[in-house]
């Protein structure tokens, strides 16, 4: 392979602090307090990288902030008139290029899913648009998957290339590096050092022990398609869901959920139009403004996820907005594992209440 | 144009605040008092007026303090004397926790007092405001978390 | 001798349900399970992973009763039954209508602290807990470490590994001992200024993700969907990412748990940034125990402190 590179441990932070004068590269780092709960953060000289766990966090919020200004007004009082509102409209902010660097397979693929829902409809988002164009995506092949990850059943492996435009691949002294886009080319002549041909040909082993390291059993597909059969059956919903504690832990952590609200923030006159993250298992998400919520219980709100992560979005789009990472497994509280919520679909045992 | 907002809520931006909550039917008429007795008093505070002690939620003092309100001052009827009976004897108990819980976060515990002043202790509501005046003015401003916000 | 399981089938015919816990996805994450099946009695289990307090259903989803419901029967460790007791003080749970059966509680682990005490590396296929040990085997082999080292923070200041309320109880593990000074960790932070403790609550708090699990995992956060930190009118918090907002929510939840929390640690062990929420928690019940000599969940009928008042009390 011509296209590979090889960057050692020793050259890593340099490589890293050479990238982040370009762009904002967000790694993988080790938080003094939580040893064991390495988060993406924007690279700064002498930090602690970790790319041994999984990052509890995903890198979503590089592309996708928790919560982003869309634009600002003020409310003004003229002495004739009642209260008139000035929006105030600032070009949209020019973004840095970013580069997410060492993230997994599966989160470079989460990416994907938001390419389908703020790209490829009807309406193109501008902000997402302007940050994923300035953006590249490194990703590692996975070094090792635990209990909860299950890529593997949702059409992927722990050493997949889709959605990355660079893999990096682990080996004793260092990683090598594969361009896989033009983009990833491009970035690899940051890199100047091309490996021997002892790493080239130990990347490719662990590229392939890696590649069918994560057994997760039979895909997910079939056991998806019976969703609407079980749409209606309610006391399925409820036993599954009855352990749930309907917090947001599962999809802020997962790296394709984009769901959003838009709010109105005001600092008395001030004010800015606001977009942060939502989450369909908080009671409020569909509370609409006479009182009515279509989905007034967790049980509701759970099959909605499942749904939409199995059912609705991969009809409409052909793929499953879900990239099998298992955070949201992982980092419950009570462990609901929606996994097993799927694999049940099929089942034809009745449950009853 | 943050500082604009704040000049047409605020004219004297410079000098520090004391964000007052007083009791409608005690302290707020000691204030009242102590003004048509014209005491002079220092000219920090600025008053909320709440239906009774009762009515204070803690939270009112950790969201101000948090904000940038250099002190926050809560005055009620004397025990045994709350219009609604108990109001006062609820209040002393979640103000006496917040305040011992406030330096936990980081926070003065200075930065706030609770104290009894009745609608006809215009003299001591003078003495009080003084008094506190005075321990902000030696604190200084208080940064809160203002710079943490968006 | 008494098993779980004899246990719970002896109180069978008196209870509709039992809510206890069973495998979850791997060894290290028993999931709560509520029993209506007979048959599923034998999936019960209970050992120092079964973390989740069972109590944070009650409140939420057991609150009502219908005529003809029986009894519920619920695992309470020694922290679970002192949230049992304090949502029977006020009034959130009738007692007649529980079956506790108590745990005595060596400590529950922390997976976190147990993946930092392995040498092995492999997946964990099963965990045995003998003679205050942890028994972990992986394709690396067996290793023991010893469970004091690998115990929740919460759990290292327990005073209650008994539980205080209970029908029945089982003695399957030794309850840990009462530490010296349940209340270092509080004392830790205020040995430092004051400067000091709030960069630490910002530095902790900045990454806090708003997914709010502290909240929805607290037995006692009973507010359900009304809570004020999504509440738009009045507004307390704005969608913000911003520190100063996260700390605002957690003041919510602090304040609306002081002389209440049983100190169970549940929103500590649900965060998964792992803050040290429960931190806050627990110097409010210092206050309480300082001020009113109250220790929140021990005795069904006390009123909470801020839920009553001394008209004796003169002076302040």
């Amino acid at each position: 392979m011509n296209n590979a590179s090889f960057v050692s441990h020793a050259e890593l932070a340099d490589l890293l602090r050479r990238l982040s004068e370009q762009a904002e590269v967000w790694v993988p780092t080790r938080q003094a307090m939580t040893p064991h709960r390495p988060m993406f953060r924007p690279f700064q000289a002498g930090m602690d990288l970790d790319f041994q766990p999984m990052p509890v966090t995903s890198a979503k919020g590089v592309l996708f902030p928790q919560g982003e200004e869309l634009l600002k007004f003020r409310k003004e009082k003229s002495l004739s008139e009642a209260t008139v509102t000035t929006l105030l409209w600032e070009d949209p902010a020019v973004f840095r290029p970013t580069i997410v660097f060492g993230c997994r397979p599966c989160d470079a693929r989460g990416f994907l899913v938001f390419d389908r829902a703020f790209l490829q409809g009807s309406f193109v988002d501008p902000f997402y648009k302007a940050r994923r164009d300035k953006n590249l995506v490194v990703s590692m092949v996975c070094p090792e998957p635990d209990a909860a990850c299950f890529c593997g059943a949702v059409g992927s492996h722990p050493a997949d290339t889709e959605g990355s435009d660079v893999q990096m691949i682990p080996v004793k002294e260092g990683y090598v590096l594969h361009g896989l886009t033009e983009k990833g080319q491009e970035f690899l002549k940051n890199v100047e050092n091309t490996p021997s041909q002892a790493q080239q040909e130990e990347a490719r082993q662990v590229w392939t022990s890696a590649q069918g390291s994560v057994d997760s059993g039979a895909s997910l597909t079939d056991d998806a398609q019976h969703f609407f059969k079980r749409f209606a059956d309610t006391a399925f919903w409820r036993f599954h869901t009855e352990r749930c504690l309907s917090c947001g832990v599962c999809t802020y952590l997962c790296p394709t959920c984009y769901c959003f609200t838009l709010t109105d923030e005001t600092n008395g006159v001030h004010g800015e139009r606001l977009r942060s993250w939502d989450a369909c298992m908080f009671h409020h998400f569909t509370q609409e403004a006479s009182g009515h919520n279509p989905r007034p219980t967790k049980a509701e709100r759970f099959r909605n996820r499942v749904g939409h992560k199995f059912s609705y979005f991969p009809e409409k789009h052909g793929r499953f907005a879900c990239c099998g990472c298992g955070r949201c497994l992982r980092h419950c509280p009570v462990g609901m594992d929606i996994r097993a919520i799927v694999r049940a679909l099929g089942e034809s045992e009745e449950v009853h209440d | 144009m943050r500082d604009e907002a704040l000049n047409i809520t605020n004219q004297t931006e410079a000098s520090l605040r004391i964000v007052g909550f007083l009791c409608n039917w005690c302290s707020y008429g000691g204030a009242d008092t102590a003004g048509v007795c014209r005491f002079r008093q220092p000219p920090l505070l600025r008053i909320v007026r709440i239906p009774c002690t009762g009515r204070m939620d803690p939270l009112f003092v950790i969201k101000a303090l948090a904000q940038g309100a250099d002190g926050v001052l809560v005055s009620g009827c004397h025990p045994k004397d709350c219009h609604y009976a108990v109001g006062n004897l609820y209040a002393r108990r979640r103000l006496e926790m917040v305040g011992r819980f406030l330096p936990f976060i980081g926070i003065d515990p200075r930065r706030f007092r609770f104290t009894w002043v009745s609608a006809s202790e215009g003299q001591r509501w003078q003495q009080v405001v003084t008094e506190f005046s005075e321990v902000i003015e030696k604190l200084g401003p208080n940064p809160g978390l203002r710079s943490h916000a968006g | 001798m008494n098993t779980l399981q004899s246990i719970v089938e002896s109180i069978w015919d008196q209870v509709d349900v039992v809510l206890g816990w069973r495998v979850g996805y791997d060894p290290l994450h028993p999931v709560p399970t509520f029993v209506r099946d007979r048959k599923d009695i034998a999936s019960l289990i209970w050992n120092p992973l079964c973390a989740p307090n069972l109590s944070v259903f009650l409140a939420k989803f057991f609150r009502t009763a219908s005529q003809r419901d029986k009894k519920i029967g619920i695992l309470a460790k020694g922290c679970d039954s002192r949230s049992l007791t304090a949502l029977i003080q006020e009034g959130l749970v009738d007692r007649d209508r529980l079956l506790i059966v108590g745990l005595t509680c060596p400590g529950t682990v922390d997976p976190d602290a147990l993946a930092a005490a392995r040498t092995q590396s492999g997946p964990i296929t099963a965990v045995a807990f003998a003679n205050g040990m942890v028994e972990i085997t992986s394709a690396d082999g067996v290793e023991c470490v010893p469970l004091d080292r690998v115990i929740e923070r919460r759990c290292q200041r327990c005073r209650h590994a008994h539980p205080v309320l209970y029908d029945v109880v089982l003695h399957d593990f030794e309850p840990r001992p009462v530490p010296k000074d349940p209340f270092a960790h509080v004392e830790a932070l205020e040995n430092q200024s004051l400067e000091a403790r709030k960069a630490f609550w910002l530095k902790e708090l900045e990454r806090c993700l708003r997914c709010y699990a502290c909240r929805n995992a607290c037995p006692l956060c009973v507010c359900q969907d009304h809570c004020l930190a999504e509440s738009r009118t009045p507004k307390w918090v704005t969608q913000k990412d911003t520190v100063a907002d996260k700390f605002l929510f957690h003041m919510i939840h602090t304040l609306h748990l002081a002389g209440r929390c049983t100190e169970c640690g549940e929103c500590e062990r649900a965060c998964p940034m792992k803050i040290p929420v429960g931190l806050l928690k627990e110097k409010t019940a210092q206050i309480a125990m300082d001020l009113w000599h109250y220790e929140s969940g021990t005795d069904p009928g006390a009123r909470p402190p801020l839920l009553s008042y001394d008209a004796s009390v003169t002076g302040i």
